[in-house]
């Protein structure tokens, strides 16, 4: 199971330090998702190999107008294993799950953000995953924490009915804001979700993460044609 | 009041938790309690809350990082453990709250779950986006101070090399 987390600048912690308790925590791995313009400066593959986590490359695009949102994904889908789109804007929403290029949809429901049948189906169809944030639920209190659990419910009964693919995280901005699978699969429970579904949408991660670094491998020529190792041991000869 | 017959005595479950925080947060047994009783009444409600009966019934407190036992009534855990998730701030101080595991007994939980004290804290000079800091270290763990007393950035020591 992956986390998704906010690393310093954007967030409180190193992506080192949220490698590490995430490890500790029981996750496989964890998604750097940094917004755009505060990117985190790290070595991947040192921070892999020291707490022995996977660590994938991601951003989360932030942009007030769908062209601009565009623009930025565009740019990123060739260096980034996971690309997300910052929701909770009804345009930027509805940009983002019409274009199969994107990965997650993340917290659609934020601010003045809505989501409705024809936005859960458009995302069935491109593959575009829905985020349930559990950030709101785990760290705020009283109206607003009310009104992002209730808000979780419709975007819940939205997916299912669609069928579209969706991902869970707490995202997390510092490392104490990390929480163990198992206890963010309970908090799932007590707000509705099936355990089995909670567990899903964060292996969801992985599964993107593990499709995506296939097809950005050199092995892949275009969609369909990959090169096999024979192909390969033939060419050496 | 006599003692129950033993077949309606309640049965507990005992987590194990683990909590992690900031250097300069303090706090103690009964802050964590409160704090548990809130979290499990705003997340369960009133009924939710007494059909968990949490407790806490150990609090080891050790620089930046402590450990607690709750009790719980058996049957309760999921709904337990979901109030600890929700559990993000003593006395607002920040922490990361972790069910460990559940045993069947006080004694069986510590002598699983229970680790005692970790290697005390030690105070470095370092240097983090080209400027002096104060941290706070636990190989491998850095708590770098942006400004003095706070607030602080969570660093590893991958991050000094």
């Amino acid at each position: 199971m992956y986390e998704a987390v906010y690393a310093h600048p954007d967030g409180g912690s190193t992506v080192a330090r949220q490698a590490l308790t995430a490890a500790d925590s029981g996750y496989d791995g964890i998604v750097v998702r940094n917004h755009g313009d505060e990117q985190a400066d790290y070595d991947t593959d040192a921070v892999s190999d020291a707490y022995g986590i996977d660590v994938a490359v991601g951003v989360e695009v932030r942009a007030d107008d769908p062209s601009r949102a565009s623009g930025f994904v565009g740019n990123y889908r060739n260096d980034r294993t996971i690309v997300v789109v910052h929701g909770g804007d009804r345009r930027i929403n509805r940009f983002a799950v019409e274009q199969p290029t994107v990965d997650v949809l993340a917290h659609p429901m934020r601010e003045d953000g809505d989501f409705n049948h024809v936005l859960a189906n458009a995302a069935a169809d491109n593959g575009v995953r829905i985020e349930f944030d559990f950030g709101p639920v785990l760290r705020s209190s009283g109206g607003s924490r009310v009104r992002a659990i209730k808000e979780l419910r419709k975007l819940r009964e939205l997916v299912q009915d669609a069928g579209a693919p969706f991902v869970v995280s707490a995202a997390p901005s510092n490392h104490l804001q990390i929480r163990a699978p198992r206890d963010v699969v309970a908090v799932g429970e007590t707000i509705g979700f099936d355990a089995d579904a909670v567990r899903e949408g964060l292996a969801e991660w992985g599964r993107v993460a593990e499709r995506n670094r296939e097809r950005q491998s050199d092995d892949v020529i275009e969609p369909g044609v990959r090169l096999e190792d024979s192909d390969r041991r033939s060419d050496d000869e | 009041m006599k003692h129950l017959p033993k077949h309606l005595r309640p049965r507990w479950r005992y987590l194990a938790v683990g909590i992690e925080t900031w250097p300069n947060a303090s706090f103690g047994r009964r802050a964590f309690q409160r704090e548990v009783w809130y979290a499990a009444q705003n997340l369960l409600g009133d009924t939710g809350s007494a059909e968990t009966d949490m407790t806490v019934l150990q609090f080891h407190d050790y620089e930046g990082t402590a450990e607690a036992i709750v009790r719980t009534r058996r049957g309760q855990t999921d709904p337990a453990r979901a109030a600890l998730a929700c559990v993000d701030s003593i006395d607002d101080d920040e922490v990361r709250v972790r069910v460990r595991g559940i045993s069947g007994t006080v004694r069986a939980c510590e002598e699983k779950y229970i680790r005692g004290p970790p290697e005390a804290t030690e105070q470095r000079h370092v240097v983090f986006e080209n400027a002096d800091r104060g941290a706070t270290v636990r190989p491998p763990r850095y708590d770098v101070e942006t400004a003095s007393d706070g607030p602080f950035v969570g660093a590893t020591a991958l991050d000094f090399r």
